[in-house]
């Protein structure tokens, strides 16, 4: 296949086309913020955090839905970038009920990660303090949607990986939840397999296993790009 | 845990119209919003068994179906009443003063907007735009357009079709 150029931050790279902006960021260790994307499931653009400023477009890009293309011009660190992935920051924590230091997830979060790196200290907009259901119906494991941020990682990992399709969103707007069946508790869903990978997808504390203490959650979503790789190698 | 709708399916016209349209439809996953439009209109709402039926006769998963149906407005998981009265409250007829209509609905049923009345005889609904400006302000009776509508005539033409006086 023919190598494309492309400029990276005013680098020249010569890199594969039909690649997304992200990917080939990843390839060459340049860091792009995301929280939706999971590498081997279908990426959606959700979170807005990987936006990315191309030249000759006005509007920003997100790296993980936007391909490349022969002499793109991209720039993945500016000022305006910055300036989006504070707002957008800042709106995942004024959306729910985040509340670190009671969370299972507490130092091995993503999105307490994120929020170190854009260097956030205060939140600027109103909380919303929804009411949210805390889901413990399942045998084994608990779905928190105080401190889901609707990436739908584990939507997507249900469907494409393990094929059952237990979750998906219900509603539009601040109303939006995630949903088993049809909108039935966890633990008298019929579609639910219990494989757990919904739980590895989460980037927050939203899905976790039961006898968890605080702050001992242990994620591996890395083992979810693994387990697609395997699966295609089969094929 | 799979529904038995043959047998029902004979004696229910409802169930035997949302059969027929799902073979047309050779039972494919993505006709699912036409079928549910066909199931809203037979029954007014959609009840859950009947999303039952249709997401296991189509292999669509349930929470698909249901995010499907609670995305769009259109559709409805609650009986919006035999009767409708759909008021619009677009731009041309909010100014004409559908605001006084709805006021008039609330003191005479006793219904705010998406409310129905507790016997089901009717519902009552906002529209942003039925896209009849000229007729402003604008309702909707059981699915005819009524234009320049006066709130006391709008309560006579309901009390004709309900028969709730």
């Amino acid at each position: 296949m023919n190598k494309i150029p492309v400029v990276i931050n005013d680098t020249k790279l010569e890199v594969d086309p039909h690649k997304t902006i992200l990917e080939v960021c990843r390839e060459h260790d340049i860091e792009i913020l995301t929280m939706c994307h999971l590498k081997g499931i279908i990426d959606i653009g959700a979170c807005r955090l990987c936006l990315v400023e191309v030249e000759g477009v006005h509007k920003l890009m997100s790296a993980c839905t936007t391909k490349v293309a022969p002499n793109m011009v991209v720039k993945t660190s500016t000022e305006r970038i910055r300036r989006y992935q504070l707002i957008t920051t800042e709106l995942f924590f004024a959306e729910r009920n985040h509340v670190c230091a009671v969370c299972v997830s507490n130092g091995k979060c993503e999105l307490q990660q994120l929020g170190y790196k854009v260097g956030l200290d205060s939140i600027r907009y109103p909380f919303l303090y929804p009411q949210c259901d805390v889901d413990t119906s399942h045998a084994w494991y608990v779905m928190d949607h105080n401190r889901c941020i609707m990436c739908t990682r584990c939507v997507r990992v249900c469907n494409e990986v393990e094929g059952a399709h237990n979750w998906d969103v219900m509603n539009r707007g601040h109303q939006v939840r995630i949903i088993s069946d049809f909108n039935t508790p966890w633990g008298e869903s019929i579609s639910c397999t219990s494989c757990g990978k919904c739980l590895h997808a989460c980037p927050t504390g939203a899905i976790w296993p039961k006898a968890i203490v605080q702050g001992q959650l242990q994620k591996n979503p890395a083992m979810i790009t693994e387990l697609i790789a395997r699966r295609k190698m089969k094929l | 845990m799979v529904v038995s709708f043959k047998e029902s399916a004979k004696t229910d016209p409802r169930i035997k119209l949302i059969a027929a349209r799902m073979k047309k439809e050779g039972f494919k996953p993505d006709s699912l919003i036409e079928i549910l439009h066909t199931a809203q209109g037979a029954y007014g709402y959609l009840p859950k068994d009947i999303l039952l039926y249709i997401a296991q006769s189509l292999r669509l998963p349930l929470s698909r179906v249901f995010s499907t149906v609670t995305f769009y407005h259109f559709f409805s998981l609650k009986s919006k009443g035999e009767h409708t009265c759909i008021v619009c409250t677009g731009t041309a007829c909010y100014v004409k003063g559908a605001q006084a209509l709805l006021n008039k609905l609330e003191s005479s049923f006793g219904l705010k907007p998406g409310q129905v009345t507790a016997d089901n005889k009717l519902g009552v609904q906002v529209a942003r735009c039925i896209g009849a400006c000229g007729l402003a302000p604008a309702a909707v009776i059981d699915n005819e357009v009524a234009g320049k509508v006066d709130a006391e005539e709008l309560i006579q033409t309901i009390n004709m079709k309900t028969g709730i006086v």
